[in-house]
């Protein structure tokens, strides 16, 4: 990454000699030229014949900056850290340290020769968990090219999500890694309707954690692994764009590694206490090496249509395939004092040999049209079609190994499994304009499809489950536009399921929306929204009563376009009650409840001086309070000042504070002040 | 009659009013005249190259391929009588837009987002006139997010939780996971691999196909289980404890007939004594919930 910044800040000094050297050889020629009223801009289309006439008729380029764009940089402070230092890197994750904060710069080259103009922005560069950069170039009629680039940190340690009662009190689903994304993309214009593109895009992951390693369900040890994966994809296809249809056909492949390890040595207990013996004898591991060699690849192709048949109608069409398979090779071996409580068989390792493949031809379409009947009347139909289907073949053998000289039989255990998902989407929208100001919709979705899986280990149907799926949606709308300043929009839709795959699964339920935006001014709006979702299942073994809202209100003032001052503030209240039925211990049946009563609220107040160009003070924040199952709160409010020093370099201060609690959980709460002071550059 | 018998031609039908003629092209430049720093910004926003189209017949007149054509406004300079399109209904200010745009690999998904049926136009996101940072539509991720947050309100809000994308942060934007023209999967999330869902492009050690997949993963999506704008719960469950997620579906009596209303998902033994610690977080051992390349029980 450092390279690569390196690189992107070379950019504008690479590009600098040549600007200058033209602005020596026409100094000022553009500023004392008055524009011609009929002058055009330069045309980088035009033949190359009338290319030398229009740039010198052009006195726009040579006018303006060749680059334009900021620099953030400082750095960052941290008070200590009060309370949970896990917790505080689970959700915030900041660090200290000089920084690169930001670069967004722009590079127009007045004479178009590499590029029309290039884009460079990064953000969070130096250390922080979110550090992510783009280029982009472009060159009007040749290409479009564009780099992104991201690397996020996931570190998740939360002490309630895991066994709180595991020795040495640390956590066993913790985890610090990082995912790497970086996309190359190029799309050349030989012609302004047959567009060819090629796109590279990598997916990444690395990093460590702890994970458990299961001993037949006597007990399990936390070790450390690492985690290493990464997917390539790599794609090309060309598009026809003309003015009746478009036809987009592109081909493309993925590799696919995961090599996660785990490797321990030492004496663990795990999750039981020792003197919990098991058949008499303490279950301990002594060493475990665990390897992961998983590989896969893919190919895919997708097809694209649109096509306005005439006037009237619209049609468009996909078809998409892709068949990723992967190959598996896992080896275990773990040695140690081990029971057996099914076979009543104490050993002292096992070692366990994967190997097999997995295959999934996975077919989608969706293809619909959209007519006009008049000038009132639209209608919308669409279908879509989605086929996967898995096949893999595992075999499995585990030796378990009795003493020092012994072990028992192989175990194999050969499986041929399968999962099979189709599902089927129909809908039908009406669209008809009472007035010019109210628009009513309707509409019907019959959705249906069938899946078979892997059953459970109890099942009495064999070692698949069926499911299948048969939804009923009605639609219905409205846009109301009375005025320009007022708008308001409805949207309501309810469903009676005949059958669904999951006990939580969308049955019968209502869910409408209503946002309505009032603008009393240009400087002035207010929006408001209202969402409500009710989901039922009352088969006697299930009782799903499933009720959410939410409704959020917000204002943004700017008068005198922001010149002094610009407010922004939003309160969302939001509620979930969700009960359902389970079996508990003992197969008892029991009730999941769960609810949370949410106030959100977000505000920002920019305070501007207009003596003062540039001069900027932000105040503003945002605070979480949650009431119910697990009530908890989060507070970040923060303050920003940009001061100007000196013509084009501001002062950038900032402080944010943090504070998260959970009143059940109070030890995952943290606090901390953040500080963060630096320069901001721009031109 | 006239004096030699003949009759006389019909009288050429008067011709109308000044106001009543149809009005004409003027050009761009006579727009720039008065729209000089709309003109200016105009010149730098990709939509400049609409002045070189000679097919539709809109060569040097740019600003009348949208507004119509501005004779009758440039003599009366009222805006009354040119066509404004952010001002028109939204299915009329998409038309004039599709004119050009629909043809598009960008609008494949269109007849499915909600955008286009809620009568969100065009104009609501993009911003025609503008170029620079935001001109036309915004592309840093923290830019492209407040102008998803000026309409929903509510999903900002749930990023204001602790357990989040990094969204508010600026180092995702909406457009990363959704595709505001539509896609053919619900929420107009995006796709990658051809037609595997957008959350696959990060997360790809989750795709598979695995030997043991967890079917909920294919059949209902990630949000069975999280909750991606947002939650007070770690990992962005739906359910403050592990054991509560799962055990939603993982209650069902297996028998010889599964019930019409949720078939999936079978009671766990009772080995599992869900009133300790020990259990409560069903992927201390149940890790590879997402799919096992070698374990039916998700234990590696």
């Amino acid at each position: 990454m450092r390279i690569l910044l390196a690189l992107l800040l070379s950019i504008p000094a690479l590009a600098q000699q040549p600007a200058a050297e033209q602005a020596a050889g026409q100094p000022g020629q553009a500023a004392q030229t008055p524009a011609k009223p009929d002058a055009k801009p330069a045309d980088a289309q035009a033949p190359a014949d009338t290319k030398s006439e229009a740039k010198a008729e052009s006195p726009a380029p040579s006018a303006e900056q060749w680059l334009s764009g900021s620099i953030d940089f400082g750095y960052r402070f941290l008070t200590d850290i009060r309370g949970n230092f896990q917790e505080y890197r689970s959700v915030v994750n900041l660090g200290e340290g000089p920084k690169l904060f930001g670069v967004d710069f722009t590079i127009t080259d007045p004479k178009k020769r590499l590029f029309d103009r290039l884009d460079v922005r990064a953000l969070g560069i130096g250390g922080d968990p979110y550090q992510t950069a783009h280029v982009g170039a472009h060159k009007m009629g040749i290409y479009d090219f564009n780099f992104d680039y991201s690397n996020i940190a996931l570190f998740d340690a939360v002490p309630s999500f895991a066994n709180p009662l595991a020795p040495a009190g640390f956590n066993e689903q913790a985890f610090d890694t990082h995912r790497r994304n970086l996309s190359f993309s190029l799309d050349l214009r030989p012609g302004k309707h047959i567009i060819p593109y090629l796109v590279f895009e990598r997916n990444s992951g690395y990093g460590h954690g702890i994970d458990t390693w299961v001993q037949d369900a006597n007990n399990e040890f936390a070790v450390p692994t690492l985690l290493r994966d990464s997917t390539n994809n790599y794609r090309g296809g060309v598009r026809f764009e003309y003015n009746r249809f478009h036809v987009t056909l592109e081909q493309g492949g993925t590799t696919f590694k995961d090599d996660d390890q785990s490797y321990y040595n030492g004496v663990n207990y795990g999750d039981v206490p020792p003197n919990n013996k098991v058949l008499g004898q303490t279950v301990v591991l002594y060493g475990l090496g665990q390897a992961y060699g998983i590989h896969g690849d893919s190919i895919y192709s997708k097809v694209l249509v649109t096509a306005n048949l005439n006037d009237a109608a619209n049609f468009y069409g996909q078809f998409l395939f892709s068949e990723p398979r992967t190959d598996v090779n896992f080896s275990e071996m773990a040695v140690g004092n081990f029971a057996s409580l099914s076979s009543l068989l104490l050993y002292s390792g096992q070692q366990n040999l994967g190997t097999g493949a997995a295959n999934q031809p996975h077919t989608s379409a969706s293809f619909g049209w959209e007519s006009r009947l008049g000038s009132r009347l639209r209608f919308i139909d669409s279908y879509m079609i989605d086929r996967s289907h898995d096949a893999a073949s595992p075999l499995l053998t585990q030796v378990l190994l009795l003493n020092a000289t012994s072990a028992s039989p192989k175990a194999f255990n050969p499986l041929n499994y399968t999962q099979v998902v189709n599902y089927n989407q129909n809908q039908f929208d009406v669209m008809f304009d009472v007035t010019s100001k109210l628009t009513l919709r309707g509409g019907y979705r019959y959705v249906w499809g069938d899946a078979t899986v892997l059953a459970g280990q109890l099942s009495q149907t064999g070692s698949l489950a069926f499911g299948q799926l048969q939804r009923n949606v009605g639609l219905a709308g409205l846009t109301f536009r009375p005025s320009e300043k007022l708008s308001l929009n409805m949207d309501y839709e309810g469903s009676s399921s005949d059958r669904i795959y999951f006990r939580t699964s969308l049955n019968d339920y209502n869910k409408a929306r209503v946002r309505a935006k009032y603008q009393p001014r240009a400087s002035l709006y207010f929006q408001a929204n209202f969402q409500v979702l009710n989901n039922q299942n009352p088969a006697a073994d299930i009782r799903y009563d499933f009720q959410s809202r939410d409704n959020s209100v917000a204002v943004n003032w700017m008068p005198k376009a922001g010149k002094v001052i610009t407010f922004m503030g939003e309160y969302d209240r939001s509620t979930l009650n969700s009960n359902i039925s389970y079996l508990g211990l003992f197969l008892a049946p029991m009730t999941s409840s769960y609810y949370d009563r949410a106030h959100t609220a977000t505000s920002a107040i920019d305070i501007a001086c207009p003596r003062l160009p540039g001069f900027k003070l932000t105040v503003g924040g945002s605070l979480f309070i949650a009431s119910g199952t697990r009530p908890s709160r989060y507070y970040q409010p923060l303050a920003r000042l940009l001061l100007p020093l000196h013509k084009n370099v501001y002062w950038n201060t900032e402080w944010k504070y943090y504070g998260f609690g959970e009143q059940f959980y109070l030890f995952e709460g943290f606090r901390t002040h953040v500080f963060q002071t630096g320069l901001r550059v721009s031109r | 009659m006239n004096a030699w018998g003949a009759q006389d031609k019909p009288a050429a039908p008067a011709a109308p009013p000044e106001e009543n003629k149809p009005a004409t092209f003027v050009g761009s430049q006579a727009c720039q005249m008065c729209h000089e720093d709309i003109f200016n910004a105009f010149q730098k926003n990709p939509h400049e190259i609409v002045d070189k189209d000679k097919k539709r017949g809109f060569e040097n007149n740019a600003c009348e391929s949208c507004h119509g054509p501005g004779s009758k406004h440039a003599e009366s300079t009222s805006a009354a009588d040119i066509r404004q399109p952010a001002k028109l209904k939204p299915a009329e200010t998409d038309k004039i837009c599709l004119r050009c745009h629909l043809n598009q690999p960008t609008h494949v998904g269109r007849l499915n987002s909600s955008h286009a049926k809620n009568q969100v136009s065009c104009a609501a996101c993009h911003s025609i006139h503008k170029n620079g940072p935001n001109g036309l539509v915004p592309h840093k991720a923290a830019d492209v997010n407040q102008l998803c947050a000026q309409c929903h309100t509510d999903i900002w809000a749930s990023f204001q939780k602790p357990y989040k994308h990094r969204v508010p942060e600026g180092a995702m934007s909406c457009v990363d996971c959704h595709n505001p023209h539509g896609s053919f999967l619900p929420r107009s999330i995006q796709t990658v691999n051809a037609n595997e869902p957008g959350c696959f492009k990060c997360h790809g050690d989750k795709r598979g196909p695995f030997p043991f997949e967890h079917a909920p993963v294919r059949l209902e999506g990630c949000g069975a289980c999280h909750q991606p704008h947002g939650s007070s719960n770690p990992r962005m469950l739906t359910r403050p404890e592990v054991r509560f997620v799962c055990l939603e579906c993982h209650s069902n009596l297996p028998g010889p007939k599964p019930p019409a209303n949720g078939t999936l998902g079978t009671v766990p033994p009772a080995l599992h004594d869900l009133r300790s610690p020990r259990f409560q977080n069903c992927n201390l051992c149940h890790q590879k919930v997402h799919g096992s390349y070698v374990n039916r029980d998700f234990f590696k």
